[in-house]
């Protein structure tokens, strides 16, 4: 391929017909009141909200009656495909459980000191810490121990918590979403019925609520198929992280930007003690970078050599391995509508993440309490039409999760086209608070970015401090049978540079590139969606595929 | 029929085992939990056993603390009928304790049948089974591999060094089941579901002591790391002369 290479051009279409179904719900159907797709911080606090308002009523007689309450969750265990930094601002703690104090909360400890750092190949520079990166008052936290936390409170309140069972398809029928289909179990590569076989099952809800955490496949179709726009296209980073046991304890959280990164991208590291000698550690880069051989888990093996990182991790152990992608678009990529009828998004899935603090995990427990008001409502009114479910957007545009990403609204799309500038740009955007650069900064979809030819450092991988894929992926406990259907859906006749620009971007390995094929390892993937956002589709496959983290 | 499972709640083959600071138990943090996989082979059978009857009971019993009963509800989403956890904070490593709890429970249930899985895969006991059939006097056979239940007689097969071994026995009897045995199901949505709702007991079990005490638990010695000795045909004598002077299998 002589010219740029642009993504889109080899990119499938989202498949909307496996995701929206017009045929009516199976006779043996599973009823609910509602149904949250997704047991991550928004969907396990809307479901836990949700009880609370049930529960409430009930006490104060003549009230709603029983209200059947189920999270679908794709993982086989709660948490175990949640992977997030995380420094938590409690603040939706607070409100969710208030008679619970801080302690009570399953926190590592609170943010004690911190530190940026400039870097280059050898040095690290200290920065002054920007006031939106300022963590005091903020936990660093295990979302997989938060959601294990947030699942055992929802199960005391009565919600079915449901792991082990993705939602495939939304069941629909005029505009209206009447619930989901899960995903069969046990199908052969071909389709075919294994003797462990579970059909999908229909469950229907008056209101369903995607939570699907980023880039929801149901969300992606549901937003397409009503023609729901944005003023900006959703965009994405790719996270990769590590566990590691240190034989030094860490005392701060540690944030960098500058090298392993190019100055024409857009990330930046970070390394967070959980307990003193645990620590998390991680490299987030936007998938708009201009370089097709560009490799964020192999910037991240690299970066561990810097002196910096190098002398806590040299002697400790690698405990577990993950990745995730990060909507960072923002204020203006922001779904126009956040409810339909009988539907409501949440938390990544709408897009609830503002990058300057680095921060998602206490928007999307927020707006799933706001969607559980905006359905307790609706059920008490026996209405659950779009009109009245848009109640959740109100709450959502007059609350702080609107306020805080409207203020950073240009810091992101500030860095498009190289690092310094970028930066400069960004700087006005924070100190005016948004006001610079007057209106709105034009983003484009990271699918159209050109990517042109780069060099491929080779990374020498020694099991100890630096891992190749198939051992990154062995440390996510994806264990997926070998069998299991593929669940990627990719272009056909690809360029070898396609193929290779899929291979690079892929941090588990998916893809590789034989003989300039694309060479696909379906059980391989981490559900980290990466390659969807640009290049081979991801769709739902059978319950408890994947990694299975524990303390990401 | 009236069939008893009794199941253990076992840290998950998967999990990564770690000594706790006072070596004599394991560290729990993060660790999950699951049905004894052997177990599973239990309930399944139980459940087909009934399902060929076309009419029984399935009860699951365990012991162990009150996230047992989380390890009960997978059993009753399979399709048990009921629960019963005799609730232990701690249970010992000593198998009699427990034996002596379960056939307590069970002595006076008119079971016909009491199912268990061969052992527990975290302390590979192989004990509380046997134990409970002798202490209710009943016939016990272990490791069963193939079940057959006609009438009041049942017909099993143990799978030993070099053959089969058949077994016939009259009921109630005691079971325990090996690997093989059947291929449980999965829980589907609707059985987890309606599992919520089937009764669970919950009782305080009064553990003796034991006469076992845990001197020291140590993870097993590392293995060596492999070596490549070479590739293409040229490795092949490398190799050979590797197995045959230093690994010494030829």
């Amino acid at each position: 391929m002589a010219g740029p290479l642009i993504p889109a051009e080899h990119q499938p279409h989202l498949p909307r017909e496996r995701l929206i179904l017009t045929e009516a719900p199976a006779e043996e159907r599973i009823d609910m009141d509602v149904v949250f797709v997704g047991a991550g911080p928004a969907g396990l606090a809307g479901a836990i909200h949700l009880a609370q308002l049930v529960q409430r009523d009930n006490e104060s007689g003549d009230g709603i009656g029983e209200v059947v309450i189920g999270v679908l969750e794709k993982a086989a265990s709660l948490g175990e495909h949640s992977l997030s930094g995380a420094v938590v601002n409690p603040r939706a703690f607070r409100e969710l459980f208030p008679g619970s104090s801080d302690e009570d909360f399953p926190f590592g400890g609170p943010v004690a000191r911190e530190s940026l750092y400039w870097l280059s190949e050898r040095r690290a520079r200290r920065l002054p810490t920007p006031p939106s990166m300022r963590n005091h008052g903020n936990y660093v936290a295990s979302i997989c121990e938060i959601v294990r936390w947030l699942g055992e409170k929802a199960q005391e309140l009565g919600v079915d918590v449901l792991p082990g069972f993705p939602a495939g398809a939304l069941l629909t029928d005029g505009e209206r979403v009447l619930g989901v289909r899960t995903v069969a179990t046990g199908l052969g590569r071909e389709g075919e019925q294994l003797s462990g076989y579970l059909p999908p099952a229909d469950v229907v809800a008056k209101v369903t609520a995607l939570a699907e955490g980023t880039r929801g496949m149901l969300s992606l179709a549901y937003q397409e198929w009503q023609g729901i726009g944005s003023e900006n296209p959703q965009i994405y980073a790719l996270g990769v992280k590590e566990l590691w046991e240190l034989k030094r304890p860490l005392d701060r959280v540690i944030h960098t930007m500058g090298w392993p990164l190019p100055n024409d991208v857009f990330g930046g590291s970070f390394m967070y003690p959980l307990e003193p000698t645990v620590a998390a550690l991680g490299l987030v880069v936007g998938l708009d970078y201009p370089d097709r051989t560009f490799d964020v888990h192999d910037r991240l093996q690299r970066m561990k050599a810097h002196p910096l990182f190098r002398e806590y991790l040299e002697g400790g152990e690698l405990v577990e391995w993950g990745a995730k992608t990060i909507p960072e678009g923002g204020y203006y990529a922001l779904p126009e509508r956040l409810s339909g009828d009988g539907v409501v998004m949440l938390g990544d899935s709408a897009g609830f993440v503002d990058v300057p603090s680095l921060k998602g995990v206490h928007y999307a427990m927020q707006s799933g309490m706001f969607a559980a008001r905006a359905i307790f409502e609706a059920l008490k009114a026996d209405d659950t039409s779009r009109a009245r479910l848009a109640t959740y957007d109100r709450l959502v545009a007059e609350s702080y999760i609107r306020d805080d990403l409207y203020r950073t609204r240009n810091v992101r799309p500030a860095f498009t086209g190289g690092f310094f500038k970028g930066a400069i740009r960004a700087g006005l955007a924070t100190l005016t608070r948004g006001r610079f650069p007057g209106g709105r900064i034009d983003m484009e979809p990271d699918a159209t970015a050109s990517r042109r030819p780069g060099a491929v450092p080779r990374v020498p991988y020694d099991g100890r401090l630096t891992y190749s894929k198939v051992d990154a992926v062995f440390k996510s406990g994806n264990a997926t049978r070998d069998t299991i259907p593929s669940h990627v859906i990719a272009g056909e006749n690809l360029p070898p540079e396609v193929a290779e620009f899929y291979a690079h971007m892929c941090p588990a390995g998916v893809y590789e590139v034989s003989d300039g094929k694309l060479v696909v390892n379906a059980p391989n993937c981490v559900d980290c969606k990466a390659t969807d956002v640009v290049g081979p589709r991801w769709t739902p496959r059978e319950g408890g595929a994947g990694p299975q983290y524990k303390r990401m | 029929m009236k069939i008893a499972v009794c199941i253990k709640r076992v840290p998950d083959s998967e999990a990564r085992i770690k000594v706790a600071a006072d070596g004599k138990a394991i560290d729990e943090t993060g660790v999950k939990f699951v049905l004894n996989p052997y177990d599973e082979y239990a309930v399944e059978e139980a459940l087909k056993l009934k399902e060929g009857a076309g009419a029984g009971e399935v009860v699951v019993v365990s012991i162990g603390p009150d996230a047992a009963q989380e390890t009960i509800r997978t059993a009753l989403a399979m399709g048990a009928d009921t629960g019963v956890l005799l609730k232990a904070d701690a249970v010992g490593l000593d198998p009699l304790p427990v034996a002596k709890v379960l056939a307590a429970e069970l002595k006076d249930g008119g079971y016909d049948l009491v199912l268990f899985g061969k052992m527990a895969i975290d302390d590979s006991s192989h004990g509380v089974g046997p134990m409970v059939a002798e202490l209710l006097g009943l016939p016990c056979v272990s490791a069963v591999a193939h079940l057959e239940i006609s009438d009041r007689t049942g017909k099993a097969e143990r799978e030993i060094e070099g053959g089969v071994e058949v077994v016939e026995f009259g009921l109630p009897a005691v079971i325990t089941a090996d690997k093989g045995l059947n291929e449980p199901r999965y829980p589907a949505l609707r059985g987890i579901m309606m599992a919520k709702k089937k009764p669970l007991e919950v009782k305080d079990a009064a553990l003796e002591p034991g006469g076992i005490e845990v001197v020291r638990l140590s993870p097993p010695a590392e293995r060596k790391a492999g070596r490549i000795v070479g590739e293409g045909p040229d490795a092949v004598s490398a190799l050979v002369e590797a197995l045959r002077n230093e690994a010494k299998v030829l």
